[in-house]
């Protein structure tokens, strides 16, 4: 278990209070709250791929990345017009 | 060596500033407070990682999808930022623009916090 493996187990902690945030908030606070994993969770991706020494499994990060955008702009979307 | 403790510093930070963000993210009191937590998440922290890797494995395949998938979020955050808080604001007041909406402070989340179904 190398530096970037106990980063990522560090920075997957974040997600508890988002969690907490999304289960308990409006539904505003719960987007807030899904952006926020969702930044983590590429985060996380690319620290594990880093740390198991995977080239393959950088694409995974990037692609979360590109639909983090699109499915938080169909989110905020629904709720300002539908929801 | 030297390589190890700027990859250990800068992990250490991104780590930190994503923990104090998302306890900060709890303890706010609105969305619009909730909001700024979220700036260090999607930019500081990706900038933080991406100079990790770049110190732990220099210019690499890994380093340079590592960048690109950093980029997508440090470029995406602020958009999505700004129509988070545009979306809260038509929830709020019915329009996003000073005066045009219904300024009694009636969301349609009021009452909803802890209940949604």
């Amino acid at each position: 278990m190398n530096v970037f493996v106990v980063a990522a187990i560090a920075m997957l902690a974040g997600v508890i209070p988002c969690g907490v945030l999304a289960c308990r908030g409006t539904l505003m606070d719960a987007v807030v709250a899904y952006e926020t994993l969702s930044a983590i969770v590429v985060m996380v991706l690319v620290l594990l791929a880093e740390g198991f020494k995977r080239p393959g499994e950088f694409e995974l990060p990037v692609l979360l990345a590109v639909l983090m955008f699109g499915s938080g702009l169909v989110f905020v979307r629904f709720l300002e017009r539908w929801l | 060596m030297i390589r190890s403790v700027l990859t250990d510093i800068f992990l250490a930070l991104a780590v930190l500033l994503v923990l104090a963000s998302c306890v900060g993210l709890l303890v706010m009191r609105d969305v619009y407070q909730r909001l700024h937590y979220v700036t260090p998440v999607a930019l500081i922290a990706p900038l933080l990682l991406g100079l990790a890797v770049l110190a732990q494995s220099g210019w690499s395949e890994s380093s340079s999808l590592t960048w690109l998938a950093l980029l997508f979020m440090i470029v995406a955050g602020p958009f999505l930022t700004h129509a988070t808080i545009r979306a809260a604001r038509i929830r709020e007041t019915g329009d996003w623009r000073p005066g045009h909406g219904r300024e009694d402070g009636q969301s349609r989340d009021a009452g909803r916090a802890g209940g949604r179904s």
